[in-house]
């Protein structure tokens, strides 16, 4: 392990590297995932079958590939682009945390949409109508009795979510994000103890994994206080 | 031949589809060995967990808690550039799978997926009702006949929609292979994007090949699950 000594301030960047994509990235899941949810049940035939071939796409291809093509996808037509301006730049790209980002979150957006659909439809509906009939407008039955009783019926597996989402950012390190990975490749190159750094990046991840899978299971706790107090 | 298409290069979709299909071979391969060998490894698994004998409910549960919470890139990494360093692994007998990034990836994507499918598996089993189970006791059945006979073919039925799942994912998994060289689809994709410098059309294509696995995947589980529980049907 004392190969490690002069690498724990790489591997604290890196980690913090690994937490800002989790943070933009889950904004992005959550508001990728409400609007196809939305979409499928709208009653919109166009918007519900873009929402079913979004989720179709991105649950059943590799996760590597979506990642690939957006990174270097972007990359040729960002380029193209600005060659139209000036014809001496050879490559443009979207940082990769960008690039990143948006696709892990269009990935487990897909599977979010699908639990956040399951959460609307869980909803009673005697609820939704109540709120109606006090007069409630659509945005305040919305945000005030759709979204609270959905919620608790999607934490479970959205938790989850956020647990795909924590260990896909580690793919990002194929398009040469430094996160830990990375990080861990640059020290495998000075040091040569591969077993040694990878086995760190794989503790990091299980940190990660524990710190979400507690935090879940306070949320859950706090979602479901109602019901205790009937126990 | 050549095609005239406005937005995209349709001569190199049309070229690179049989090159990336030479690597469909590899991925069923890898999905095949690792999937048997992976419920292999989670029924062993589930019997360790329900066995109720701490000494082998602790070392399962690490073991879970432990594959489920790390990335599979990570798994991989580890065990195909990780191992080396250590001499016990190149002097002993294994070394000649540990050799090569065949053997290395078989053995990750199977530790990976029976860490997952055994949590299925005792979510199917915790799934049974316990009256069948007092039932059979009732009727003098042994652990292993109840376990056999009552238990297994119910909960079969029951966790095999999360299966079919656990399989796409691992189907999914497979395409990571090309991060230490194997040629697969996506390992054969990615040299030809960085031959021709063309990631739409090589990209999307492929998406469309694992799509169309995936589907297949899902219809084939589908004729199970419906033959499983044709019993259930008759009755409607």
């Amino acid at each position: 392990m004392e190969a490690v000594t002069g690498w724990w301030d790489d591997f604290f960047w890196g980690s913090l590297v690994v937490v800002e994509l989790f943070i933009v990235a889950i904004f992005l899941t959550v508001l990728f995932g409400l609007i196809g949810a939305g979409a499928k049940l709208s009653g919109n035939p166009v918007a519900k079958s873009i929402a079913n071939a979004y989720t179709i796409v991105f649950r059943g291809t590799p996760e590597i590939l979506v990642l690939l093509l957006f990174y270097f996808g972007s990359a040729v037509a960002l380029t193209a682009i600005a060659q139209v301006f000036d014809p001496e730049i050879k490559f443009v790209d979207i940082p990769p945390f960008w690039a990143g980002s948006l696709a892990i979150a269009l990935i487990v957006g897909s599977y979010a949409t699908e639990t956040f659909r399951g959460a609307f439809l869980g909803v009673d509906p005697g609820q939704v109508e109540a709120a109606r009939a006090l007069g409630l407008s659509n945005l305040k039955t919305f945000m005030y009795v759709r979204i609270p009783a959905m919620w608790r019926l999607a934490l479970p597996p959205f938790g989850n979510h956020m647990l795909s989402l924590i260990k896909d950012t580690a793919l990002i390190a194929v398009i040469g994000l430094e996160e830990t990975l990375f990080v861990a490749e640059q020290a495998i190159g000075t040091t040569g103890k591969p077993f040694t750094m990878y086995i760190v990046v794989g503790g990091i991840y299980l940190g990660f994994s524990t710190i979400i899978t507690l935090s879940v299971m306070v949320l859950e706790k706090y979602a479901n206080k109602h019901l205790e107090v009937a126990r | 031949m050549s095609l005239n298409c406005p937005l995209f290069d349709c001569d190199l979709i049309v070229e690179s589809i049989p090159k990336m299909l030479e690597g469909i071979g590899l991925t069923i391969e890898l999905l095949f060995e690792s999937a048997v060998l992976g419920l292999t490894l989670a029924i062993i698994l589930l019997l360790m967990r329900i066995s109720g004998r701490w000494y082998l409910v602790a070392p399962t549960m690490v073991y879970i808690y432990i594959f489920r919470g790390t990335p599979i890139l990570v798994q991989i990494f580890i065990i195909y550039h990780g191992l080396p360093q250590l001499d016990f692994v190149r002097e002993s007998i294994l070394w000649p799978i540990f050799r090569e990034p065949y053997g290395c990836a078989i053995v990750a994507l199977t530790l990976n997926t029976g860490a997952y499918v055994s949590e299925i598996l005792r979510g199917g089993v915790l799934g049974v009702n316990r009256g069948l189970t007092e039932a059979a006791a009732a009727l003098g059945l042994s652990v292993r006949q109840r376990f056999i006979y009552i238990t297994a073919p119910i909960a079969i039925r029951l966790c095999l929609p999360a299966y079919s799942n656990d399989v796409i994912s691992l189907m999914k998994s497979t395409a990571l292979v090309s991060t230490i060289t194997l040629l697969d689809m996506t390992g054969i994709a990615r040299t030809i994007v960085a031959e021709t410098y063309a990631p739409y059309e090589v990209f999307i294509s492929l998406m469309f090949i694992y799509l169309i696995l995936t589907w297949v995947i899902q219809r084939t589980f589908g004729v199970v699950e419906k033959r499983l529980s044709r019993h259930v049907r008759s009755e409607v």
